[in-house]
């Protein structure tokens, strides 16, 4: 019964880090109804950035992670000003395009500067785990948890109750329309991809904490997508719950089923997951429902 | 637009492939310096060439699914993967005919990709492509986890030398010809598919699934049908592959293949059958000039090593692709046509 407990309880934790991740693609999609495939690069980019500040030059965590965000801020900026601020307006096929045209482009960049050798990505956090009765957690986790909860509770309130956040969503709703009303609609995806940036720069403290770093760490982000999915791409509040579920589902799968097929089945049972819930409610737990018209 | 002097009595005629004798005789021509060329060309360019063709039956399924139908597939890859399979899990035994062996592929790739198009019957726009990275995931787990004797595993399959009509399909001009031949079919296939009535609904959902659904097409069937010639496309290149290479095994079809071959749709132009023969060869041969400068590149950027080829592939193909749907989004094809238009009005602007 412990070890259940345990393992349902860690895979809850994995779950909200799934859910900070997954909080990336929610906050794109929701200011431009595009599914960002990119996510994951992202990651990729800001976790190269902490490792290359804080062991490459020898900075504190302190002074390395407030710089890395930043950084982070500027790249959000910068793939907005080259590849999406031209694309206002035009068809969310293109710009999803393009977003799978920048997985390739981003993890070239990576390995050019970088290269393709493993990295040790700093321990920001402690590697020890909590243990609480005959409980252990995951230090980074459980940071990661709250961080979660905390980011969450400030993205709700940002897009449901700020002019700001509710421009973003009339913006993807629909752009033209967005202008004619006064609303910057270059300021707003621009502002998007910062917090997207962002977002996934933390998401690669947290879950990267004290691991091996390469090209490879950007596929968690596909381990996420059935978490937003399952959430509903438009849902922030939702992605905990959706995470918690996603998590729970993977880890008892890793502890009790993976040993008896010998195989890693918990890699695919988000996968499996995603396709029940796209089928069964391709609107996700939470997700809006579009009336559509010609 | 034809030019002066060329018109048609009939509707048939107008919606001919060829229309023109102008138009066979080059086509003949074309076709029968791609056979002859593998008598002149060095043993590189040979290989090179047979892979091109295999590459452009995948990427023209591509295009029928996402440049015709409207439907992002990002698992042309897995599709092509399991197609290769179930060619070689076939080919094991002599006395299956390899022509069948590559037919019953692709049928086996065209199962597995309805079953993720069948999905559309709930599942809308963009959430569709998700499924397809389902579907990478789900190949890749079943390669690698289902009995090592069933498909070898992390190892994958081996071929003994496969003779065609008393060919050894061991020599590269023989594999040449086989898939210039079959090439050519699957090409005209695909012709006869987006002119007919399937390729109109597959272009009417494109355009706008909720319109086409009330001028009375099945939109869900109708997307689960353009992944089921997609897959059906990829798998027949699936089989050419294994057949060229005499083994396959999973890290052939990763999605990042998927996404070269998205790129090749692009480069050539979306919703152009010819525009995926011209995006292959454009991008192969992009690709082949980044390999051949491999040791400069090393030398230039000495800190990466040789991981820096891989490297400037990448950023190659995200640049191409990206600076194509930035600017052409039409792709090379546009051009070509309006290139074309140009001359024949010449010396008149319009």
């Amino acid at each position: 019964m412990m070890d259940f407990l345990n393992y349902a309880i860690n895979g809850l934790l994995l779950g909200q880090v799934y859910a900070l991740l997954a909080l990336g693609f929610v906050v794109i999609y929701r200011a431009s109804k595009v599914f960002n495939f990119a996510q994951g690069e992202l990651m990729l980019l800001g976790a190269y950035t902490v490792w290359s500040l804080s062991l490459g030059a020898n900075l504190s965590p302190w002074l390395a992670i407030p710089i890395a965000f930043v950084a982070a801020l500027a790249y959000g900026w910068l793939i907005e000003r080259l590849f999406f601020s031209r694309l206002v307006g035009e068809s969310v096929f293109s710009m999803v395009m393009v977003t799978i045209g920048l997985v390739i482009l981003i993890r070239g960049v990576v390995l050019v500067i970088w290269g393709a050798a493993d990295r040790q990505f700093p321990a920001l956090l402690p590697t020890m785990p909590v243990i609480v009765g005959e409980l252990i957690l995951p230090t980074s986790m459980l940071v990661g948890a709250g961080v979660t909860l905390a980011l969450t509770l400030a993205l709700w309130y940002f897009f449901n109750r700020t002019r700001a956040g509710l421009a973003l969503t009339a913006v993807a709703e629909d752009p033209y329309t967005a202008i004619s009303m006064g609303i910057g609609v270059k300021r707003a995806v621009t502002l998007a991809w910062m917090l997207g940036t962002c977002i996934a720069t933390i998401g690669a403290v947290i879950l990267l904490n004290g691991r091996s770093l390469n090209v490879l760490s950007a596929d968690v982000a596909l381990a996420a997508l059935p978490v937003a999915l399952l959430a509903g791409l438009e849902s922030i509040g939702g992605l905990m719950l959706a995470g918690a579920i996603v998590g729970i589902i993977q880890s008892l799968v890793a502890a009790y089923i993976d040993p008896k097929l010998g195989g890693s089945a918990s890699s695919i049972v988000p996968f499996v997951f995603m396709l029940f819930i796209l089928v069964v409610r391709p609107t996700g737990l939470f997700g809006w429902r579009n009336i559509e018209r010609v | 637009m034809d030019p002066s002097g060329i018109f048609f009595t009939s509707h048939a005629r107008d919606r001919a492939l060829v229309r023109t004798k102008r138009q066979a005789a080059t086509l003949a021509l074309l076709i029968a310096a791609l056979v002859i060329a593998p008598l002149v060309l060095s043993d590189r360019w040979v290989s090179l060439g047979y892979a091109m063709f295999i590459t452009m039956i995948a990427v023209i399924g591509l295009q029928i699914c996402t440049g015709y139908a409207g439907q992002v597939n990002l698992g042309q890859s897995a599709f092509m993967g399991v197609g290769a399979y179930g060619c070689a899990l076939l080919l094991h035994y002599p006395q299956v005919p390899i022509i069948l062996a590559l037919l019953l592929g692709g049928a086996a790739a065209a199962l597995f990709g309805a079953l993720f198009g069948l999905t559309a019957a709930r599942i809308k726009g963009f959430y569709l492509a998700l499924t397809t990275i389902a579907a990478q995931a789900i190949f890749q787990f079943l390669v690698l986890n289902l009995p090592g004797d069933w498909l070898g595993g992390a190892g994958g399959l081996h071929l003994e030398n496969l003779e065609l009509l008393g060919v050894n399909l061991g020599n590269d001009r023989a594999l040449y010809w086989l898939s210039l031949a079959t090439l050519l079919v699957m090409t005209g296939g695909a012709f006869g598919i987006v002119r007919s009535r399937h390729g109109r609904s597959f272009e009417a959902v494109r355009d706008d699934d909720v319109a086409a659904g009330m001028m009375g097409i099945n939109v869900a069937a109708a997307k689960a049908r353009a992944f089921l010639v997609a897959a059906f496309y990829a798998g027949i290149a699936g089989g050419l592959w294994v057949i060229a290479l005499r083994h396959v095994s999973v890290e052939q079809f990763t999605l990042f293949n998927s996404i070269w071959m998205i790129a090749m749709m692009i480069v050539g132009g979306l919703g152009s059958i010819v525009g995926a023969l011209i995006g292959t060869v454009l991008i192969q041969l992009a690709r082949e000039g980044v390999v051949s400068l491999g040791p400069q590149l090393v030398d230039l950027i000495p800190s990466a090593g040789q991981d820096i080829v891989f490297a400037s592939m990448n950023v190659l193909l995200g640049t191409i692709i990206v600076l194509f749907l930035l600017f052409e989004p039409k792709g090379v094809m546009h051009r070509i046509e309006i290139g074309k238009r140009a001359y024949r009005l010449w010396p008149f602007p319009y």
